[in-house]
C-alpha cells in the first residue's frame, strides 16, 4: 500500500481582498519506507500541500490519502498515523523540555508512566537529555527544531511530515537533523519533508518531487532527475560581451547565466577540444571551459527557468529585462 | 479510552499546563491585584472620612459608618475582570502556534478552548479573594453577617466569567494577544460610568442615565446591598440576572468564535 497517494489537489485561498490559487495541481506519490522531499522556493506551495495532506486544511479539488485512509473524511484516524512538525512551530517557551514532551505524551492517550518512559526515550533519541529541564526560551534553533521532531515522534507515527525542518540552521545542526531523519527512515518511518535547499533533497530524499507557484514541475529520484537533462553540461565563461553574443550564435541552444553559456550535450568532456576550435576559428575568446555532470540545480533550471538560490532576485531580473 | 472520559482527562492536562504558564510570569498577576487593591486603600483613605465614620447620621451617610464595605464591592469587580486573562492566554497560544499544533492531535477542541477559561476562573476567585480578605483585615463587615462575602465572592465570579468570555471572542476575533488586552479597557467605562464612589442617587444627568444602562452599576449594588443595607432581594435578584446575562452574551460570542477559530479553513 503507498504511504501518501495525492491526486491532483488544489487549494484555493478566496477572500475579500483577492483569490490565491496556492496550490493548482500536485500529484505524487509516495512509497513506504522511504524519504519524499518536495523541493520549491519560497511560496511554491509547499506548506499548503502539507497542511492539505495532514488534514489541517481543506482540500478545494482532487483527492489525498495516507495509508489509504481518505484525508478530507476521516480525518481523526489520519492523524492518528501520521506526525506533524509544522513550519511555524508551536513551541511552548515557558516549559522545560521533559515538559512539554510529558504534556504531549498525557495528550496522545499514554498513562503517566508509560509518559515518563516514553518522555526520557524521546528526550534520548533526540539528543536533549542534558537540556530537559531547562526552559525552551533558552533552547537554540537547532535544538528547538530537535524538540519540534521529537514531539511529532510521540505516538510512534508511521508516517512523518516535516515542513522545511532545517530552514534557518546553521551547516552544523542541519547535518545533526539530517543523520537523525535518515535514522528514522532506517526504522521505517515514511518521511514527507519540503525543502527551499537543493543539497538537503539531494541528500537525504530517496525522491524529489519539484514545485513550483503551485504546480509540481518534476519528479523522480536525485539520479533520475540529473539523466533527464540528457548528458553533460558544459560552462562556457567569457570576458566580454562580444565574445559571448558571438559564442551564442556559433554553439546553439544554449544556456546564459551572467558572463557564462551552458551547453547540454552526451559525453561532454570529449567535445570540448571540438567547440574550442569553433570559436577560436570565428575570433572568440573563451576565458574558461569546464564539463561536469548535471547537478540538482542544472535541473531546477532546466524544469522552472531560473535557479533556486536567490531565485527572487532572478525572477525580477527576468521580469524587468521583459519590459 | 472512551470519548468523555478522554475530554475530561485531555482538559485536565492542558488546565494544568495553563496553570504551569501562569505560575511562571508571577510578575503578570500584580497590576490587575494592585490596581484592585489601591481602590480599598486610596477610596477609603480620601472619601472614608467624608462619607464613613464621621458623616455617621448625616445625609451623606450612605456608608452606614463603614465606607470599606462600600467601596469593597469596586475592588472586587476589579479583581473579577481578571477573568479577561482568559483570552490572553488563549491568543498567545494561537500566535505561537501551540493552538495549531493541538489542533494537529486527536484532541477535543472543546479542551483546547476551555483551559484557558479554567484558568480564568481559578484566577477571578483567587484575585478576588484576596481582595476580599484584605478587606476584611481592615474591617469590612457585612451587615447580613459572613454569608455576604459568599455573595459578594459568587457575583464576581459571575461576572469575571463575563469578561473571560468576551476576551475570548475579541482574542480571536483580533487573532492578536493586543486585541486581547483591549478588551480589558473595557475595565474603565465599566468601572466610572457607574455608582463606583457614591450611590446612583447621587449621580446626575448623563452620569445618571449611563449608570443605569451599565450593567456594572446592578453588580455593584448586589454587592453593596449584602455588605451595607441588608437582604434587598430584588437589588440582588437583578445584581445576579445583569452579571449573568452578560455572562451568558459573551460565552455565548466565545463558542461561535471559537467554533470558527477551530473549523478548517
Ligand atoms: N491562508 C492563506 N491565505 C491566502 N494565501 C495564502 C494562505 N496561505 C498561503 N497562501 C499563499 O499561497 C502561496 C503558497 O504558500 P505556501 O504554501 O506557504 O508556500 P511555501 O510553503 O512553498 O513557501 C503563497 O503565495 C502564499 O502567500
Ligand atoms: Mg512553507
Amino acid at each position: 500500500m503507498l504511504a501518501v497517494d495525492v491526486k491532483n489537489i488544489k487549494k484555493t485561498f478566496i477572500s475579500k481582498q483577492d483569490t490565491v490559487e496556492a496550490v493548482k495541481d500536485v500529484s505524487f506519490q509516495v512509497k513506504q519506507g522511504e524519504i519524499f522531499g518536495l523541493l520549491g522556493p519560497n511560496g511554491a506551495g509547499k506548506s499548503t500541500t502539507i497542511l492539505m495532506i495532514t488534514t489541517l486544511l481543506s482540500i478545494t479539488g482532487g483527492k489525498a490519502s495516507v495509508l489509504g485512509i481518505d484525508v478530507a473524511t476521516k480525518d481523526k484516524e489520519v492523524r492518528k498515523k501520521i506526525g506533524v512538525a509544522l513550519q511555524d512551530t508551536g513551541l511552548d517557551n515557558l516549559l522545560t523540555g521533559k515538559e512539554l514532551f510529558f504534556t504531549t505524551c498525557r495528550l496522545w492517550g499514554y498513562s503517566k508512566k508509560d509518559s515518563e518512559v516514553r518522555t526520557n526515550q524521546l528526550l534520548e533519541l533526540v539528543g536533549l537529555s542534558e537540556a530537559a529541564d531547562r526552559r525552551v526560551k533558552t533552547y537554540s534553533g537547532g535544538m528547538k527544531r530537535r524538540l519540534d521532531l521529537g514531539l511529532s515522534l510521540v505516538h510512534s507515527p508511521e508516517i512523518l511530515f516535516l515542513d522545511e525542518p532545517t530552514t534557518g540552521l546553521d551547516p552544523g545542526s542541519r547535518r545533526v537533523l539530517w543523520d537523525e531523519i535518515k535514522r528514522l527512515r532506517d526504522n521505517g518511518v515514511t518521511i514527507i519533508l519540503t525543502t527551499q535547499y537543493l543539497e538537503e533533497a539531494d541528500e537525504l530524499a530517496d525522491r524529489i518531487a519539484i514545485i513550483d507557484e503551485g504546480l509540481v514541475v518534476a519528479e523522480g529520484t536525485s539520479d533520475e532527475l540529473k539523466a533527464g537533462i540528457g548528458g553533460d553540461v558544459i560552462t562556457f565563461v567569457f570576458e566580454t560581451n562580444d565574445d559571448l553574443e558571438n559564442a551564442k550564435n556559433i554553439l546553439k541552444n544554449t544556456v546564459q547565466e551572467k558572463n557564462e553559456l551552458r551547453i547540454t550535450v552526451e559525453d561532454g568532456a570529449s567535445k570540448i577540444p571540438g567547440y574550442i576550435k569553433d570559436l577560436s576559428s570565428n575570433g572568440v575568446e573563451v576565458s574558461s571551459v569546464s564539463a561536469s555532470k548535471p547537478t540538482l540545480d542544472d535541473v531546477f533550471l532546466e524544469v522552472t527557468g531560473y535557479r533556486l538560490e536567490g531565485s527572487e532576485d532572478i525572477k525580477k531580473v527576468q521580469e524587468e529585462s521583459k519590459r | 479510552m472512551n470519548q468523555n472520559r478522554s475530554f475530561i482527562v485531555q482538559l485536565q492536562i492542558l488546565t494544568k499546563r495553563m496553570l504551569l504558564r501562569v505560575i511562571r510570569r508571577p510578575l503578570a498577576e500584580l497590576p490587575n491585584l494592585i490596581i484592585s487593591a489601591f481602590f480599598l486603600f486610596v477610596y477609603d483613605g480620601a472619601l472614608g472620612g467624608v462619607f464613613g465614620g464621621t458623616a455617621s447620621g448625616t445625609p451623606f451617610d450612605f456608608a452606614k459608618g463603614n465606607f470599606i464595605n462600600f467601596i469593597l464591592p469596586v475592588s472586587i469587580v476589579s479583581a473579577s475582570l481578571s477573568g479577561a486573562a482568559s483570552g490572553i492566554y488563549l491568543v498567545e497560544d494561537i500566535e505561537s502556534g501551540v493552538f495549531k499544533r493541538y489542533q494537529s492531535m486527536p484532541i477535543s477542541r472543546w479542551a483546547i478552548i476551555l483551559a484557558p477559561m479554567n484558568v480564568g476562573a481559578l484566577r477571578v476567585l483567587l484575585q478576588s479573594g484576596l481582595i476580599l480578605l484584605i478587606g476584611i483585615i481592615i474591617g469590612a463587615d457585612p451587615v447580613v453577617g459572613n454569608i455576604g462575602f459568599l455573595v459578594v465572592l459568587s457575583v464576581a465570579f459571575i461576572w469575571g466569567m463575563g469578561f473571560a468570555g468576551y476576551s475570548v471572542a475579541a482574542g480571536i476575533k483580533s487573532g492578536s494577544s493586543q486585541g486581547a488586552q483591549a478588551a480589558t479597557f473595557l475595565f474603565f467605562p465599566a468601572i466610572f460610568l457607574a455608582p463606583t464612589f457614591v450611590p446612583r442617587e447621587a449621580l446626575k444627568g448623563w452620569l445618571e442615565t449611563a449608570a443605569a444602562y451599565n450593567p456594572t452599576t446592578y453588580v455593584i449594588e448586589a454587592m453593596r446591598a449584602v455588605m451595607v443595607d441588608g437582604w434587598e432581594l430584588d437589588v440582588l435578584f437583578r445584581g445576579y440576572l445583569a452579571a449573568g446575562l452578560f455572562a451568558a452574551l459573551t460565552l455565548t460570542l466565545a463558542v461561535i468564535s471559537a467554533r470558527k477559530a477551530t473549523e478548517k479553513a
